[in-house]
This record gives structure tokens, C-alpha cells and sequence, in this order.
């Protein structure tokens, strides 16, 4: 029984942490996939890997098996409680219905006009020096201010945002303590920077998502500063890396696919359409799950108590759910990915981010619709949610 | 053509309301509206569309 497992689970060595140039671990995760339906990593304290979509959205849809009362592999028993994210049933339910008609796609359609003012003021201040890092000039600019403005902070805190986010997300530093020990700094000024605004807003009320969030009700009370703080900091790390993210891949697939661009450039309408298949092609988010009981996968047993990696690119690359799982077509109709996740977790900025995307890629375009990738550059992205480090493009100046 | 949705599977992704937002309407909160309801002739094919799009798999069409 025991010699069956192991064959019916193979047993892998991988840092998730190594850069590896753009696409080699999503090949990677494609022969883990051919492999088997779980692997195992030995890594840090070992963890099970889904690799197949049918397993992996069972999974996202049965949350009190797959619980998130941890969500990072490295760290089955957090001290901390991410809200919404690392809360259950009732309590996850009355978060998100509280929070839902602000991130609904009614409501996101309304923030557009700003969405395109900032999209278009970052892209103008180096539209004509004929070259940029799509990463560091635009990328990670654009959602911090989005965030600033829906949290209703001046735009002037830009900077200071971007200097905790690379601490908190991009592990600056020498060395492991060094990097765990700056990270907790940053989190921890975030965290006290985030109290701060919550008083001002108790004290005098606007219309940003602090102060929505200070009416929300939960069975007749309502939330607390500790839970409020919470919720903040969760959205800073939830909404900002991520968009950056996949505007890097895009505009990374965009630069080296001559093809794709010049269709999005003569076909705007396209543009939403082709929006979720980079969602789908470039997946890069790996959450987990801690499993409550002891189940079997695909006929590998996993004890109660595991951590369990879902991989959105295992599934959304699967060739079982999609044609050509491996190829970008940028006319892929219907296309129901899962780069959002799926089940009660489903990625409460979505439509939001969906916006943001769709937003930046027309304004991209109208102002510099012909690019490529500069001569040389390598472009390299981790086995960890990272997104690519660089992405250096150039153009001709008009 | 009729369509059933399983609002427990619904965790509003909205793909169905982007391939026709009359027919499949959202509550407030940007989940799935309705449960059942008659698909309005002339919008079979959105409604397959939408089916197909559902990344929870939560709607289901009869003829
Ligand atoms: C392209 C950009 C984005 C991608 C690919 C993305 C992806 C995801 C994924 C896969 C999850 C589910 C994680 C899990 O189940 O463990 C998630 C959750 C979440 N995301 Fe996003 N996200 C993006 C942008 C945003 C934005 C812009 C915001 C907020 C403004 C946001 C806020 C959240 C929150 C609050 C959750 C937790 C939901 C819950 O657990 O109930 N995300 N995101
Ligand atoms: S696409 Fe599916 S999950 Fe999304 S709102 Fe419609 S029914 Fe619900």
C-alpha cells in the first residue's frame, strides 16, 4: 500500500523561490502535470501539489476540506487571520456580502474615468523617451495609485507605498534574515499607517472604501479597528502585486508576439476577449490550502493537517479543460479560466482588476502602439505568485 | 430554452452578465440573480455562451 502511494505520488525537490528565465516554470508545471495529478514537494516542510484542473476546482469549491486558515505553504499555523481572505463559512460569507457591492461590476464600472486619468498620466511621463521597464515605470505605479485614490489618500504617498511594497513583496536584501526582517517591518508600518487612517476616517467620514468598510455590519456589531486593520493591509498585498503582475506578462507576451499586438491595436473590441486569455495563459497565482481531513486525490492519500498547493496555472493549462492549453489565442471564446480562483474565495477584486487591465492596455496602446523587447533582456519570474522581475521594452519616438 | 443556476456553486465571477446582461442579471452584490427563468428567444445562443463561460460550472440549460 505504502510502495503504491509513493508511486501514485511522486516525490520532487524544488525551491519554489529560484528565478527561472520568463516560462520555464510554467513548462515545468506542465511535465509535473503529464507526471501525475499530486506531487510532492519536500521543500520547506513539504507539501502536496494539485496539477489538474478537475481536482483543482473540486477543491477551491470545498472549502471546509481546503480550508484557508493557512495560505502559505511555509506556514501551516500563521499567527495572523488575513480578512477576508484566511476566514471560514459564516464569517467569510457576511464579509463578502458586505463587501461585495463595493467591488461589483457595477460599481468598478463607475471608477473608470480615474482609472483612465491614472493610466494615462503614468504612461505620458515616459511615453516619449522611446524606452522603459514596463515593471518599475508602469506596472507597479499604476495599481498603488489606484489603491491611494480608493482609499482616499493623497496621490503624493505614491512613493512611500512603492518602497514598502518591494520590502513587503519583492524581498530586497543581502540575506533570508535580512529580507524576513525588513518584510515584517513593512508590514508592520503599513499595518500602523492603515490604524491611523482608519481613526481619522471614525472621526470624519468620506466616501473611500475605509470609511464603507467602517459601516459594515456583522449580526448587528460592527467590525473592529484590529479587523478593519486586517482587511486593509490584506487588500495592499492582494491588490497591487498582482495587477502589476499580469500587466507584465501581457505587455512581456504583447512585446515578443508582433502578431497578437498588431490584432489589439486594429481590433480594440477585441480587447476583453483577449484580456482573459492572458488571464488564462499567464495564471501565475499559487495559493493554498490546508486540508481538515484526510482525503484521497486521484488515488494519493493526503493526511488531515497538509498544506496543499493550487496552482490557477496547472488548471488554466490543463489540456483536459482547454484546446491548446499551452498556446495563447487571443480570440479563445468561451474561455472559463479560473486566474481569479474559484469557489467562495474567488478574487474579490476581480472585475476590478479586470477593468484596471483593460484600461491600461488601450491607453498603452493609443500611445505607444508599436514596441519590442529591448536587445539582450532576460526577464525572470519565480515558482511563487512573483510575476516577471523586468520587463525592458523599446520603441521609436514620433 | 430554460436556465437553471446553482446559486451555491454562483461566486459571482460575472461571466455570464458579460454575455448578456439582460438575461442574466446580477443582485447587488454581483452575484447571480435568478435561479430559474425562460431564456428569451433570440438569446440561446448568449445563453450558451454564458453557460460555457461559468468558471463554477453553476449554470445548466434545458430545451
Ligand atoms: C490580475 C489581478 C489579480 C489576480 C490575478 C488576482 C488573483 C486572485 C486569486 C487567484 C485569489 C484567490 C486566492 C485563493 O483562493 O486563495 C484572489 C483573492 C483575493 N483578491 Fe485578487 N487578484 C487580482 C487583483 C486583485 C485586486 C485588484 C484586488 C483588490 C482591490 C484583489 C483582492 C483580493 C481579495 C480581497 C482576495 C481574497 C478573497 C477571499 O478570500 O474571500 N485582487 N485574487
Ligand atoms: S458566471 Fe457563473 S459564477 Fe459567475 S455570476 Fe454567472 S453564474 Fe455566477
Amino acid at each position: 500500500m505504502q510502495q503504491q502511494a509513493v508511486e501514485q505520488c511522486p516525490v520532487h525537490t524544488y525551491s519554489p523561490h529560484e528565478p527561472r528565465p520568463l516560462g520555464e516554470w510554467n513548462a515545468f508545471f506542465d511535465r509535473l502535470r503529464e507526471e501525475a495529478p499530486v506531487v510532492r514537494n519536500t521543500f520547506a516542510g513539504g507539501y502536496f501539489v494539485l496539477t489538474r484542473y478537475e481536482d483543482i476546482l473540486a477543491a477551491y469549491q470545498d472549502p471546509d476540506t481546503y480550508s484557508s486558515e493557512a495560505v502559505t505553504v511555509m506556514d501551516p499555523d500563521p499567527a495572523h487571520r488575513w480578512i477576508p481572505h484566511m476566514l471560514g463559512g459564516e464569517e467569510h460569507r457576511q464579509w463578502r456580502r458586505n463587501l461585495g457591492p463595493a467591488f461589483s461590476p457595477r460599481a468598478v464600472s463607475g471608477l473608470d474615468d480615474r482609472v483612465r486619468q491614472r493610466a494615462g498620466e503614468l504612461i505620458d511621463s515616459f511615453a516619449d523617451r522611446g524606452s522603459c521597464d514596463v515593471m518599475t515605470d508602469f506596472a507597479f505605479r499604476f495599481p498603488t495609485s489606484i489603491f491611494l485614490e480608493l482609499m482616499g489618500l493623497p496621490s503624493g504617498e505614491l512613493e512611500r507605498f512603492m518602497d514598502w511594497e518591494a520590502d513587503i513583496l519583492h524581498s530586497r536584501g543581502p540575506d533570508p534574515a535580512t529580507i524576513a526582517r525588513q518584510r515584517t517591518a513593512a508590514l508592520t508600518a503599513v499595518g500602523d499607517y492603515v490604524s491611523s487612517v482608519i481613526r481619522e476616517r471614525r472621526a470624519d467620514p468620506g466616501e473611500d472604501l475605509v470609511s464603507q468598510a467602517l459601516q459594515f455590519r456583522f449580526e448587528g456589531r460592527t467590525a473592529t479597528d484590529e479587523e478593519l486593520r486586517s482587511y486593509c493591509v490584506f487588500m495592499f498585498m492582494a491588490g497591487l502585486d498582482t495587477v502589476a503582475a499580469q500587466l507584465g506578462y501581457i505587455l512581456h507576451h504583447l512585446a515578443t508576439h508582433p502578431e497578437d499586438r498588431r490584432r489589439i491595436v486594429d481590433e480594440p473590441e477585441l480587447l476583453p476577449v483577449a484580456v482573459e486569455e492572458f488571464l488564462r495563459a499567464y495564471s501565475f497565482v499559487i495559493p493554498a490550502r490546508k486540508v481538515k481531513r484526510d482525503v484521497e486525490v486521484a488515488g494519493c492519500p493526503i493526511p488531515a493537517g497538509s498544506m496543499v498547493q493550487l496552482p490557477l496555472a496547472m488548471a488554466t493549462r490543463d489540456a483536459a479543460a482547454f484546446e491548446d492549453a499551452g498556446q495563447v489565442r487571443i480570440d479563445r471564446t468561451p474561455n472559463n479560466h479560473i486566474a481569479f480562483g474559484a469557489g467562495p474565495h474567488r478574487c474579490l477584486g476581480a472585475h476590478l482588476a479586470r477593468h484596471e487591465l483593460q484600461i491600461a492596455l488601450t491607453e498603452w496602446h493609443r500611445r505607444i502602439p508599436e514596441y519590442r523587447l529591448a536587445e539582450g533582456a532576460v526577464t525572470r519570474e519565480t515558482g511563487r505568485s512573483s510575476g516577471p522581475d523586468t520587463v525592458p521594452v523599446v520603441w521609436d519616438r514620433q | 430554452m430554460q436556465a437553471h443556476i446553482d446559486l451555491n456553486r454562483c461566486s459571482g465571477h460575472a461571466r455570464c452578465a458579460a454575455a448578456d446582461e439582460e438575461v442574466f442579471q446580477l443582485d447587488d452584490v454581483g452575484y447571480a440573480l435568478r435561479a430559474e427563468f425562460d431564456v428569451p428567444s433570440g438569446a440561446e445562443q448568449a445563453a450558451r455562451l454564458a453557460a460555457a463561460s461559468c468558471p463554477e460550472r453553476a449554470i445548466t440549460l434545458t430545451d
